[in-house]
């Protein structure tokens, strides 16, 4: 009876995983070509990610557009980014991705090497989607692995250094000189850590953030991927990892333990808490950080500034957001309608005012600059990014498996290195074999 | 030596030292709970300053914010979450208590071989289903319902409650059955008139470790229920966090408090029924 029973279960877990292990193209693609031209009007579903002020910012401009078009109906899907991820995953599997799907540079080469997403030089082509406003290397960070254009980037967010300029002024290290570089930073820690108040590091440790390596590539002029492998040699990443671990040495920056319990969102990162003078964020993210800063340590002030350069020029790369079309939406002409509007529409792009990133459409950033009314830190945000795109950022392609391997693993590796003393060359090797592994089987 | 040489025996001085032990351990483990109340009446931008439970400005302020979240308020999403939970309690209850019944009273071929199955399920994570359920709901145009958070209940497909009941009435005595055998019942009958009415302590820890799991679970209802009408409390304490933008933690914190309100509820009133449940069902 007993073996009866294992029989059984074993064919059941047999053909439960048979059924699971599904292939990894979503199937054809019946509106290849589409151009968007046709009727606008009917029912579509738009999805982004966001909270309360971006989602009112978003049907604001959904509201716009049904009046503008009427006979067409909207219908708005938000989530918080991880959660908004894990649902698009899961509708993407079932082909049921909104027409009009919000995604970032780094997640989008997951879908378009699955044949999940249109491409819109059609539309472009045809005259339904205006691009022209947007810079070409801007537009450039929508393109998939094989050079088609899958999303129009409305939105750009950058990493910056954001320091507390009150504590900087006081430390007596003012803030960093423009164009400085990497070795110019790690002097101005130091220069800085004696005359902060006890209990307050220069610097978060960033030795494990991604971001901070892919500016450290950036200035070098060293590609962060070559297709689907690593672009950047081993030596790079443990000359990068090895210039961390002087900075650690020098006792400028926060613990190990500390960087570890430091939470993602802005509102709890040290620096928005007073707690260090300056730290890696979005751009973005300077108004909420001050706002955060305004209630715990009043009076103080941050100030965002470009990342690092390197002999190559600028670090800072441009993280956009865009809209995509998938291959299974059944009303292209409303999805490409809604996607011009978005991009070209004056009132839309006032309503929305750069919530997520600095609005692409120059035009638009001008008028927004040009308000007086505009806040200041967000009037911060949006001429840092006028002064990187001024800079031509080099623009990153990211092959399908990134956000799964690469991030992940970094953070491990580094930690691998500040808690178990692995050495870093040994560490920069278990790294890329394991990455390059992972990216070669996505 | 700075105490006394040997333990005292006085009732009271033991009674007094164990009850402030407890209340240490409570303390330590109610800290957290507490900071988050304290932290829902202070200004949202003063909430992570502090460890101190008592707020240094006391704001109402976060709940009126918190409350009408978006165009909505969170009224409806705390109807949405009452609408799934209940449905669900009453599912599980009804499925998984006849399910139960059969395992343990019927005799039918492979048996055994079904009961293990059912328990195998027990060991595939969630993830592992998600895809092809999300699949098959969406043939069925069930996404923006509640069916695919609804309708799995009343099909016994928790797999744990049912392995409680069945332990349970394993424990029930045959011959009451025999006696209502006798007494002309049927297999419905002697489900309703005798396994039911004695299993009270199963069933109301099945309905509140599922109006538990139910009420808190944010993954089912954020791949199901994509309208913001629809959402469920979860879905809207999601919305004040974003980590790529502004998130609203004074609001977040107070609506989270408001939210705990129905479980603490339902506890108090089935904490009788879980401790009986438990002790009777073998269960650890």
């Amino acid at each position: 009876m007993f073996r009866r029973s294992l029989a059984a279960g074993a064919l059941a877990l047999g053909l439960l995983a048979t059924g699971c292990a599904g292939g990894t193209s979503i199937g054809a693609n019946p509106n290849e070509g589409a151009d968007g031209t046709g009727d606008v009007t009917g029912n579509i579903r738009v999805s982004w990610w966001g909270s309360g002020p971006r989602n009112e910012a978003t049907n604001a401009v959904i509201d716009l557009f049904k009046a503008a078009h009427p006979g067409t109906a909207v219908e708005g899907e938000s989530a918080d980014f991880q959660a908004y991820m894990e649902r698009l995953n899961v509708q993407a599997s079932s082909a049921n991705m909104p027409c009009v799907t919000q995604l970032q540079g780094r997640q989008l080469n997951d879908y378009t090497t699955k044949n999940a997403l249109l491409d819109l030089q059609p539309m472009i082509d045809a005259g339904t989607i205006d691009v022209s406003q947007i810079p070409p290397e801007v537009l450039d960070t929508g393109r998939g692995l094989d050079g088609k254009l899958y999303m129009i980037p409305y939105g750009a967010a950058y990493d910056a250094l954001t320091v507390n300029r009150t504590l900087a002024e006081r430390s007596g290290a003012g803030l960093p000189a423009d164009g400085y570089d990497w070795d110019a930073f790690a002097d101005w820690l130091q220069r800085a850590q004696p005359g902060l108040p006890d209990g307050i590091k220069a610097v978060g440790l960033g030795g494990g953030l991604p971001n901070n390596f892919i500016a450290y590539t950036a200035g070098r002029g060293a590609s962060l991927f070559a297709d689907r492998q690593l672009g950047f040699s081993e030596d790079l990443l443990v000359e990068y990892w090895d210039m961390w671990e002087r900075i650690r040495g020098a006792g400028v920056t926060t613990t190990p333990e500390a960087d570890g319990e430091e939470p993602d969102q802005t509102e709890q990162r040290y620096v928005a808490q007073g707690k260090v003078l300056a730290d890696n964020l979005p751009g973005n993210a300077l108004t909420p950080a001050q706002k955060t800063l305004d209630g715990t340590q009043p009076g103080q002030q941050l100030v965002t500034l470009p990342l690092p350069a390197g002999p190559s020029g600028s670090g800072n790369v441009l993280f956009t957001s865009g809209f995509s079309i998938p291959t299974s939406c059944d009303n292209i002409p409303t999805a490409a309608a809604f996607i011009d509007f978005w991009m070209t529409d004056d009132g839309a792009a006032k309503a929305f005012l750069s919530s997520n990133g600095a609005v692409t459409n120059t035009r638009h950033l001008q008028q927004q600059l040009d308000d007086p009314n505009l806040p200041a830190t967000k009037r911060a945000e949006l001429q840092l990014y006028q002064k990187i795109v001024a800079q031509n950022p080099v623009s990153v392609l990211y092959p399908p498996g990134y956000q799964a391997s690469f991030e992940g693993a970094f953070v491990r590796a580094y930690e691998s290195v500040v808690f178990g003393g692995t050495p870093t060359r040994d560490a920069a090797r278990a790294f890329m074999t394991e990455v390059n592994a992972a990216l070669a089987s996505s | 030596m700075i105490f006394g040489r040997r333990r005292s025996r006085n009732p009271l001085v033991i009674a007094l030292a164990r009850h402030a032990l407890l209340v240490a351990v409570l303390v330590v483990l109610l800290y957290p709970l507490l900071w988050m109340v304290g932290a829902s009446f202070r200004p949202s931008n003063e909430a992570f300053g502090t460890l101190s439970i008592w707020p240094e400005h006391i704001t109402t302020q976060n709940y009126v914010d918190g409350w009408s979240l978006g165009n909505l308020n969170f009224s409806r999403f705390f109807l949405n979450s009452l609408a799934i939970t209940l449905l669900a309690v009453v599912g599980n209850v009804v499925a998984c208590s006849m399910a139960a019944y059969a395992f343990a009273r019927l005799t039918f071929p492979f048996k055994r071989t079904m009961f293990a199955l059912m328990l195998g399920t027990m060991l595939l994570p969630y993830h592992v289903t998600l895809v092809p359920q999300y699949v098959l709901f969406n043939e069925l145009a069930w996404i923006n319902t509640i069916l695919p958070l609804v309708v799995p209940k009343f099909l016994a497909t928790d797999a744990f409650f049912i392995f409680l009941m069945v332990q349970f009435i394993r424990t029930l005595p045959q011959e009451l059955d025999d006696a209502a055998r006798i007494d002309g019942c049927g297999h419905v009958g002697i489900f309703r008139r005798v396994i039911l009415p004695l299993s009270i302590p199963a069933l109301g820890t099945t309905a509140l470790f599922t109006f538990i799991s139910t009420w808190n679970d944010f993954l089912g209802p954020l791949l199901y229920l994509v309208r913001p009408e629809t959402w469920t409390v979860a879905q809207g304490l999601n919305g004040f966090l974003d980590a790529t933008g502004e998130s609203a933690y004074g609001p977040l914190f107070a609506m989270a408090t408001l939210s705990l309100a129905p479980i603490v509820g339902f506890f108090l009133a089935a904490q009788r029924l879980l401790v009986e449940g438990i002790a009777t069902s073998g269960l650890k």
